[in-house]
C-alpha cells in the first residue's frame, strides 16, 4: 500500500469512529427519551434527552468534517484542506440562514 | 398551535409511535439495499398516509438520512468501498446545492420543482435499465486509478475491482442538483448522483452507493440545520423514525449482501418511475 492510500485508510477508520458514537449516542438518548416521553415519566428532563439526541444527530457528519480537515492539515494536504473547509463553510451558513 | 393537530408533539400518541418507527424501518430498509437514503419512500408515506405537511415530513426525513448516513457508512469503513476523496469533492457541490435550495425554495413554484425531478427520474430510470449488464472496472489490477479513482476487493469476483473518474464537471453538477433537491424534499439525493456517478462517471455500482452514503449525511445536515432553527423539526417525532431506520438499515445490510448488482439496478429503475409519477401526479392537484 503507498503513503497516500494508507492515509486513507486511516482517515477513513478515523472517520467510522466518529459516525459510530454519534449514531450510538443520539440513538440511545431517542430510545430513553421516547420510552419516558410515551410513559409521561418525568417529561421535561425526556424532551431534554430528545433534544439533545437530535442535536448529536446533526453534529455528527460536521463533525466527521472538521476530523477530516485536521487529517488533511496534518497531511500537508493543501488542496482538501480548502475543499473540506469549504463544506463547512457552506454548514455555518446553513446556521446562520436558520437564525436570520 | 392547533391542539388536535397530530403534529402537535404534545399528542404523540404510541400508535402514531409505533406507525413512524415502522415507516423508518421499511424505509431504511430499502433505502440501504438501493443505496439511497430512505426518504424517497418515507416522505411519501408521512405527507400521503398520515396527513403531515410536507415541510415537517422532509425535516424528519433529512434526520433519518443523517442517520442512515453515519450508520451505514461507519460500518462500510475500512474495505475501500467508500471514496473517500471523491466523495469530499463531490460535497462541496453537495452542500452548495443544499444551502441554495432553502433559497431557491422561495422563488420557484413547488409543483414546477416537482415535474423537474419526475421528469429527471424517469430519465435516469431508462439509462439505468439501458447499461444494466455494463461494468465500469479496469481488469488489470495493476491499472493507476488516477487521482480520484479506486480499488476495492470484490467478494463475488474474487477479485480487485480498479476504476477512474470519467466527466468530473458532470459528477459536480449531479452532485450539485441532489443537494438542492436533497433540502427541498427532504431526501438524501443518492437517487440522482448514484445513476450518474455509475452510468457516466465511471463508478462501479457499490463504491457509487458507498460513496454517495457517506455524503448524504452532510448533504442533508445542512437542510436539517435550516429546518431544526426554524423549528420545523420535532425532536419527538423525528426519534421514533430514526429509530426505526436504524434498525431497518440494520437488516438492509444484510439483504444487501445478498442481492446481485443487477437486480439493484431493476428495482432501482422501478423505483425511480414510482417516485417520478407520485411527484408528477401530486404537481397535477
Amino acid at each position: 500500500m503507498n503513503h497516500e492510500a494508507a492515509r486513507t485508510a486511516r482517515l477513513e477508520v478515523r472517520i467510522g469512529e466518529v459516525l459510530r458514537f454519534g449514531t450510538v449516542a443520539s440513538s440511545t438518548l431517542f430510545a430513553v427519551g421516547l420510552v419516558m416521553a410515551l410513559a409521561g415519566y418525568r417529561s421535561e428532563f425526556a424532551r431534554l434527552l430528545l433534544e439533545t439526541g437530535l442535536i448529536i444527530l446533526i453534529a455528527t457528519p460536521a463533525a466527521r468534517v472538521v476530523i477530516s480537515v485536521i487529517e488533511y492539515i496534518r497531511e500537508r494536504d493543501w488542496v482538501f484542506v480548502v475543499l473540506t473547509l469549504v463544506v463547512l463553510l457552506a454548514l455555518a451558513a446553513s446556521v446562520v440562514a436558520a437564525y436570520l | 398551535m392547533n391542539p388536535l393537530n397530530p403534529l402537535n408533539p404534545l399528542n404523540l400518541t404510541a400508535p402514531l409511535a409505533l406507525i413512524i418507527f415502522g415507516a423508518g424501518a421499511v424505509a431504511g430498509a430499502l433505502g440501504v439495499v438501493l443505496g439511497l437514503g430512505g426518504g424517497i419512500f418515507l416522505v411519501p408515506f408521512l405527507t400521503l398516509a398520515l396527513g403531515f405537511p410536507l415541510k415537517s415530513a422532509a425535516a424528519i426525513s433529512l434526520s433519518t438520512v443523517i442517520a442512515t448516513s453515519s450508520a451505514v457508512t461507519a460500518r462500510r469503513t475500512g474495505n475501500q468501498m467508500i471514496n473517500l476523496r471523491f466523495g469530499m469533492v463531490l460535497e462541496v457541490a453537495t452542500t452548495a446545492g443544499s444551502l441554495l435550495g432553502g433559497i431557491t425554495a422561495q422563488f420557484v413554484a413547488e409543483t414546477t420543482l416537482q415535474r423537474l425531478f419526475g421528469a429527471v427520474a424517469i430519465a435516469v430510470a431508462f439509462v439505468m435499465l439501458g447499461r444494466i449488464n455494463r461494468r465500469n472496472v479496469i481488469a488489470d489490477p495493476a491499472a493507476d486509478p488516477g487521482r480520484l479513482g479506486g480499488r476495492f476487493y470484490e467478494e463475488e469476483s474474487g477479485g480487485t475491482v480498479t476504476y477512474r473518474i470519467k466527466r468530473l464537471p458532470l459528477a459536480l453538477f449531479a452532485s450539485f442538483i441532489a443537494g438542492n433537491v436533497s433540502s427541498l424534499l427532504g431526501i438524501g439525493g443518492g437517487i440522482i448522483k448514484v445513476p450518474v456517478l455509475n452510468a457516466w462517471c465511471g463508478m462501479p455500482l457499490r463504491a457509487a452507493a458507498a460513496t454517495s452514503a457517506l455524503m448524504i449525511g452532510v448533504t442533508a445536515t445542512g437542510g436539517a440545520i435550516i429546518y431544526y432553527g426554524r423549528g420545523d423539526l420535532s425532536p419527538l417525532l423525528a426519534a421514533p423514525a430514526v429509530l426505526g431506520v436504524q434498525l431497518g438499515s440494520w437488516a438492509g445490510l444484510r439483504l444487501a449482501q445478498d442481492a446481485s448488482v443487477k437486480w439493484l439496478k431493476i428495482l432501482m429503475a422501478a423505483l425511480l418511475v414510482v417516485v417520478a409519477a407520485l411527484m408528477l401526479v401530486r404537481s397535477l392537484r
